[in-house]
């Protein structure tokens, strides 16, 4: 089934105010083009999730879009403290945002349990830290410690996770929906997998018959996934292996931009809300800094052997 | 032909050979134009035993688990908790979710390899952490400085921290020696130490044979108490002496009966910093965020 569509188009039919959002990426594959179209479309309400967040999150706050975050984490990694998720924290600018906070072990394993279609994880970590000693709007229904019903053993246990729409950003995906992915991963599969539908940005549409040319790299199948949109360069500044590498230029003007609410709002007007599309923003990116700072970017070519599946 | 090995066997070839030159009469000099930074990760290096299983973040952790692999260390194998394991970068990285961590690793998976298959199964020996504040149970904190519900200031929050604190059997942290960084008790415990003394992570059913193993400041090492699990002074940096560190420390501190000068970066350990990890110097920028 053809599933390949504009992602304004895919934002519109799939994700509804008040959703629960996982979003992928780990400054590997952040699926900016569709986080921008979430700001565009002014999706309001939102609940976003996934370990180690960073500009893209940032940027979702700042724009008014998020009203809640399940989160282990939020910076602007080398350029410091995440601006608009402090004021939003801080000042409740430009509004309150409730943070419900875990780990980096935690929450990927809340959304493995999820994606197992498991109500529960126990897992080995928080325990003793104020992490477990502060509890936002999901209450007690953070984490329990129950004994180990095997041992006695106080346990730590967690809930499930399962978001209403995962937005991932892949290297190739067919038109169906068949997801690949190679480098750093992240939380991006089971964080997709938890998901009840799946938006697939990717790089590249292939065929069938090239997914089927290395099929260990396929992180989720056509049947989860309800959206395939095609965006080169769809996760700048972040990068994507083999494709492009990370913009640090662009992470120091986003951070000096965000210094200031006024900056801010300037950034994504420029960089956002006065773009139509992916390929405006990289037109513009090209008439700011030049093809020649674009083509920087461009990832070197150093294949590996082919893997071969033959018998 | 597009399938170039060449470049990589040349890299592995070039990293090989440079790991080589240790055997030279020299090599436990201690040249005296180091910078702090440097001796703080040679510091840490000196903390990896061969053969530990290290997982790291960028700066600090990265530099002294690559000191120790390239010097004493050399089966020492890296993670990095993005999923990456035994990275062979060609630059210092960023992140742990540097684009440059990605060819020549010898496994890339996601958060749940890493921190669940790996860390949490139990094994990972040595991890390393800083925070905004550090206290004398070896707390650490980078959730909030002030009350959570009404921060003065809103810190990234857990990351990978506290399941590192919580589950590597030997825990490595990097402060600051201020009194600012340094706390009698963290405003917020992101990542549990000793949490409150002795017994406290055994009660919290943390696994038996994990904790802070040493604080690392510009100034200092301090270790803990077997005993009473509270930070001691173990060891004065050059330049700094057993009353000047009490004056910054802001609990009243334990001086060891042996304590002593750490030792000055060795030139085999600079060596390896300055021709391989760094050429550029970027550990340099240390320096300009008080770590002098």
């Amino acid at each position: 089934m053809n599933k390949v569509m504009t992602t304004k188009e895919a934002v519109a039919k799939h994700v509804n105010d008040g959703d629960f959002l996982f979003i992928g990426g780990y400054i590997c594959r952040p699926p900016f083009a569709v986080i921008h179209e979430l700001i565009r479309q002014n999706k309001r309400k939102l609940t976003i999730t996934r370990s180690n967040a960073a500009d893209d999150f940032d940027m979702m706050i700042g724009a008014g879009i998020v009203d809640r975050f399940i989160g282990t984490f939020l910076s602007l990694g080398l350029y410091g403290l995440a601006r608009c998720f402090r004021r939003a924290v801080e000042k409740e600018i430009p509004h309150r945002i409730d943070v419900e906070e875990y780990t980096n072990l935690s929450l990927p394993m809340m959304l493995l349990a999820g994606s197992f279609g498991m109500p529960f994880i126990p897992v080995k970590d928080m325990a003793g830290s104020d992490i477990l000693s502060v509890k936002s709007f999901m209450g007690d229904d953070k984490f329990k410690v129950i004994d180990s019903p095997f041992d006695g053993t106080p346990t730590v246990v967690v809930p499930a996770l399962n978001p209403d729409v995962a937005v991932i950003h892949v290297q190739q995906a067919d038109e169906s929906g068949n997801a690949q992915i190679w480098g750093i991963g992240g939380d991006c599969k089971v964080g997709a997998n938890a998901a009840k539908k799946v938006i697939v940005s990717c790089e590249r549409v292939v065929s069938r018959d090239t997914i089927g040319k290395d099929p260990s790299r396929t992180i989720v199948p056509d049947f989860k996934v309800a959206a395939v949109v095609e965006e080169p360069f769809g996760a700048h500044p972040g990068y994507a292996p083999g494709f492009y590498d990370v913009d640090f230029g662009f992470g120091s003007l986003y951070q000096q931009a965000s210094e200031t609410v006024e900056g801010f709002r300037r950034f994504l007007d420029e960089w956002v809300l006065d773009r139509e599309d992916r390929n405006a923003y990289v037109a513009h990116y090209i008439e700011r800094f030049g093809y020649d700072a674009f083509k920087k970017l461009t990832a070197k070519f150093d294949y590996g052997y082919p893997v071969s599946y033959a018998f | 032909m597009p399938f170039e090995l060449n470049s990589e066997l040349q890299y592995r070839e070039t990293v090989r050979e440079k790991t080589l030159f240790g055997g030279s009469g020299t090599m436990h000099e201690h040249p005296d134009d180091y910078i702090k930074p440097e001796l703080m990760a040679c510091c840490g290096a000196r903390e990896i035993s061969d053969g530990n299983v290290v997982i790291v973040g960028t700066g600090f952790p990265t530099m002294s688990a690559n000191i120790a692999k390239h010097t004493h260390a050399p089966n020492a194998m890296l993670m990095q908790e993005s999923g990456v394991y035994d990275a062979r970068p060609e630059r210092p990285a960023l992140s742990v979710g540097d684009p440059c961590l990605n060819p020549g690793a010898a496994m890339i998976g996601g958060l749940v390899d890493v921190m669940g298959m790996f860390l949490q199964a139990g094994w990972v020996d040595v991890g390393f952490l800083s925070g905004s504040q550090v206290d004398r149970f070896g707390n650490i904190n980078t959730t909030v400085i002030g009350p959570y519900g009404n921060p003065k200031s809103r810190l990234p929050g857990s990351g990978g921290a506290n399941p590192i604190g919580s589950l590597a059997k030997r825990v490595l942290i990097i402060a600051l020696h201020d009194s600012r960084r340094l706390a009698d008790r963290v405003d917020f415990i992101t990542t549990p130490g000793y949490i409150d003394g002795p017994g406290a992570r055994e009660k919290w059913g943390l696994p038996a044979g994990t904790g802070p193993a040493v604080i690392i400041t510009n100034k200092a090492i301090m270790r803990f108490d077997s005993e009473t699990k509270e930070a001691y002074l173990h060891s004065y940096h050059p330049g700094s002496s057993v009353e000047e560190i009490e004056a910054l420390t802001p609990w009243s501190l334990n001086v060891s009966d042996d304590v002593h000068e750490t030792e000055p970066p060795r030139r085999d350990e600079l060596r390896v910093v300055r021709e391989i990890l760094d050429p550029f110097g970027m550990i340099r920028i240390y320096e300009s965020r008080g770590y002098v």
